[in-house]
């Protein structure tokens, strides 16, 4: 006997899974692979289009070897969340789901990887702090996903420009962006955007901020859960945003997508972006005119001395609780672990292992496994196989580690997080701030409060922690 | 006489009646596709997204809890929903009345004879067929903030000169503006064609007896053909309005609602929220306000239909 509460309950669930799935159908492409022996994965199409013609055949062919028939599915990368809000409304779809940020939303429907990730332990030893951060929720204490590779995010700068101005090596610091936007303009008068910091909708802005914020002492939450996004830290990392905005930016900035910086550089219509490599590979594999003077740098200081970026992508393999292959998809992932050093070759040195030790020397003894694995990771920087000039060009990210965090930082990546990542609020927090919409203690107070709904809603749903010392 | 007549009355009674049974049973399951259509796609989805604006919904659950109007009262606190909702209305008037002048103009031309008037027809009606995705990327390229071909065309042209740029889609007003021209160029073939065939229907004597009587041309076009046009004139605004008001693909594929989420249509913010941000619950109560504007233009819309048919 069920109360009348429980009644329509059940049957609202019905009708939502039922409208859903009606609403999703002609999107999925369901096949009939409910049977053991068959493993479906969804991936994004890397930013690096030769991983893909390495990842997939690799795929086919671990399957293969199992009498296993591995099908591989990529969308473009603003498509994986909505894929896979699809999938769990219809519960059902792909086995395995690989998230390119915060999968941690999704965690009431993705299996345990406790156990995925304990075998890889003994394997290689740890993983990297910050996968570990993207895909453990110390709260609920789930294993919601599992991160075989992050991309670090470090500056690019135009050599010849920056050496114009005295600066050959780059900017170290924020304040240097300041001061160099000014003298940019006047040895590079042809560059439309001398710092090309993104303030748009788009997730390198979204990066990009947290970099801007966190450098001036700022952040969304503590390292326990409570929102502290209305702070003085905050107000100074918008006043610097602001005057830099003011000095060294156009509202071009304001509109960009996801391949506005690379494209930008590329042109050599800007000296300076936030980006991973893949714009630099673009570069290279095109020839373009900008590749001698395209170098790098590490993640640049803030006032406090907090020199922090965010990884630029953090892979988050789940395993949705509807797959019936539950146990292949955790082998897959173990082996796709294993796998690292291939898959770092393949990306062209885009990613990097979430677990050095997996990228370790054959037979060397465990506790010398990430050690063995970052040297084998330094060779690869230090010399690039992809014929960098000089050979040494990517040097600096093999020791971009300790200046590279999750998001979330100084806490876990949560669901209150990816949901403030996915709907723009620290973006159009400094994209207010720098064009005078708002003054930035509004802005912020305005953010402030829609970050503060967000980590309660989630905090009622018992997924994120905090709440009791929130500003 | 009389008996005669009432027997054989009785069977031709019983006769109409059946067929009248028979006809409403036919007019059911004719009429049952449809309902059935309605009911599952339409009156349930929309029942769902009433109940989802009450819970607490996210999208990667299936359990929620009921949270009253709290969604609706976040909502309406928050600046970037009333920006959006200020913004589909001036997308919406704007862009149907853009369509309306624009459609009568290319209609009337269309009406005169002309060389290559084939190839103009199909060249007008292109927008319309082709692709809105494909279409917009197009259209992110003329408008692109960096590499505008709008504006590299006007400093060739000398109107812009050392330092001045127009940033189409990073400055708000100019991204209104983006977004209304794309939702134009977009609508006017259907709307032109609609607008044809009402020009079509009037009859030329209508045109000769106006023209006899000394009629100018402004008088012409506003006191006799707008005037016998207007039901099929309701039917293209009424029509270009609700496609308009819920429309989010053209808002979501050029600025994604930015720069600040300032260029947001109700439509658009719903998905960003409800989809993308995972808040279901908050996405459903942005999309419920869509609702008693398009009550109301439904309404509207079926009386003007009906007007038609006496018409």
């Amino acid at each position: 006997m069920q109360t009348r509460r429980q009644f329509v309950v059940r049957g609202t669930k019905l009708v939502a899974i039922g409208a859903a799935a009606a609403a999703a159908g002609p999107t999925i492409l369901v096949r009939d692979a409910r049977a053991d022996g068959q493993l479906r994965i969804l991936q994004w199409s890397h930013f690096v289009p030769a991983y893909d013609k390495w990842f997939d055949p690799w795929a086919k062919e671990w399957g293969a070897k199992r009498g296993v028939n591995v099908t591989v599915d990529h969308v473009g990368f603003a498509d994986v969340v909505p894929r896979a809000t699809a999938e769990v409304a219809a519960q059902s779809g792909h086995d395995v789901h690989m998230f390119l940020g915060l999968a941690s939303a999704f965690e009431e429907h993705v299996i345990d990887l406790k156990d995925a990730v304990a075998t890889l332990e003994k394997k290689y030893g740890k993983e990297v702090d910050l996968a570990h951060r993207s895909t453990y929720n110390p709260f609920t204490r789930k294993q919601f996903a599992l991160s075989d590779m992050w991309v670090p995010d470090p500056g690019n700068y135009h050599k010849e420009v920056w050496s114009k101005i005295g600066m050959e090596n780059g900017p170290s610091t924020y304040d240097d962006l300041v001061k160099a936007a000014p003298e940019i303009k006047k040895v590079a008068p042809q560059m439309q955007i001398p710092i090309g910091v993104g303030l748009s909708q788009d997730i390198d802005s979204n990066m990009a901020v947290r970099n801007i914020l966190w450098c001036h002492g700022g952040s969304i939450q503590d390292k326990d859960g409570n929102v502290v996004l209305n702070s003085p830290e905050t107000l100074r990392a918008l006043e610097y945003t602001k005057k830099l905005y003011s000095v060294g930016m156009t509202q071009a900035v304001l509109s960009w997508n996801a391949a506005s910086n690379n494209q930008a550089f590329n042109a050599q219509e800007t000296a300076y972006i936030l980006n991973s490599i893949s714009a630099y590979r673009t570069a290279q594999d095109n020839k373009l005119p900008v590749l001698a003077n395209y170098f790098f740098t590490p993640a640049l200081k803030g006032p406090t001395g907090i020199q922090l970026a965010s990884e630029h992508v953090m892979s988050g393999y789940v395993v949705w609780k509807f797959s019936k292959s539950q146990d292949l998809a955790k082998e897959f992932l173990v082996a796709l672990v294993d796998a690292s050093r291939d898959s770092m070759l393949a990306s062209k040195l885009y990613n990097f292992p979430s677990f050095y030790g997996a990228a370790a020397e054959p037979n060397t003894p465990l506790n010398k496994k990430q050690e063995s694995g970052a040297a084998w990771i330094a060779a690869q920087c230090n010399k690039d196989p992809f014929g960098s000039t000089p050979p040494d060009k990517l040097a600096l990210l093999a020791k971009s580690l300790p200046w590279s965090t999750n998001l979330g930082y100084p806490g876990f990546a949560n669901p209150a997080e990816g949901e403030i990542f996915d709907t723009y609020v620290l973006t159009d927090m400094f994209a207010k701030a720098s064009t005078g919409a708002l003054s930035p203690k509004d802005a912020m107070a305005e953010a402030s409060t829609r970050a503060k709904q967000i980590f309660d809603k989630w905090r009622q749903k018992k997924m994120v922690p905090g709440g009791g010392k929130d500003k | 006489m009389n008996s005669t007549t009432t027997v054989s009355a009785a069977p031709m009674l019983h006769a109409g009646e059946t067929i009248r049974r028979a006809d409403r049973r036919l007019g059911v399951v004719m009429l049952a596709p449809a309902l059935v259509y309605i009911a599952l796609l339409v009156a349930a989805p929309f029942l769902l997204a009433l109940f989802l604006s009450l819970t607490n919904s996210s999208a990667g659950s299936l359990e929620f809890s009921f949270v009253g109007l709290q969604n609706f009262q976040n909502v309406i606190a928050s600046p970037v929903f009333r920006r959006a909702l200020r913004n589909t209305f001036v997308f919406t008037f704007v862009s149907q009345l853009a369509v309306m002048v624009l459609g009568n103009v290319l209609a009337r031309a269309l009406m005169r004879p002309f060389f290559g008037k084939t190839l103009a027809r199909f060249l007008i009606l292109m927008p319309w067929a082709a692709p809105i995705s494909l279409a917009t990327l197009g259209w992110l390229w003329i408008f692109d903030s960096t590499f505008s071909v709008i504006n590299w065309l006007l400093k060739v042209a000398g109107w812009l000169g050392p330092g001045q740029w127009y940033y189409w889609l990073g400055d708000t007003t100019l991204g209104m503006v983006a977004i209304i021209t794309i939702h134009v160029w977009r609508m006017l073939p259907f709307s032109t064609v609609i607008l044809l065939a009402g020009l079509a229907s009037i009859p030329n004597e209508v045109r000769e007896a106006s023209a006899i009587d000394g009629a100018g041309t402004l008088a012409r076009i506003f006191q006799i053909e707008i005037p016998m046009m207007r039901p099929i004139l309701t039917v293209a605004v009424l029509f270009g309005v609700v496609f308009t008001f819920t429309d989010m693909s053209v808002v979501y594929l050029l600025t994604r609602g930015g720069p600040y989420n300032s260029t947001h249509v109700l439509a658009s913010l719903a998905f960003q929220d409800g989809v993308l941000g995972g808040d279901v619950g908050r996405g459903a109560a942005v999309a419920i306000f869509l609702v008693p504007v398009l009550v109301v233009l439904a309404i509207v819309m079926l009386r003007s239909s009906r007007r038609a048919e006496v018409v």
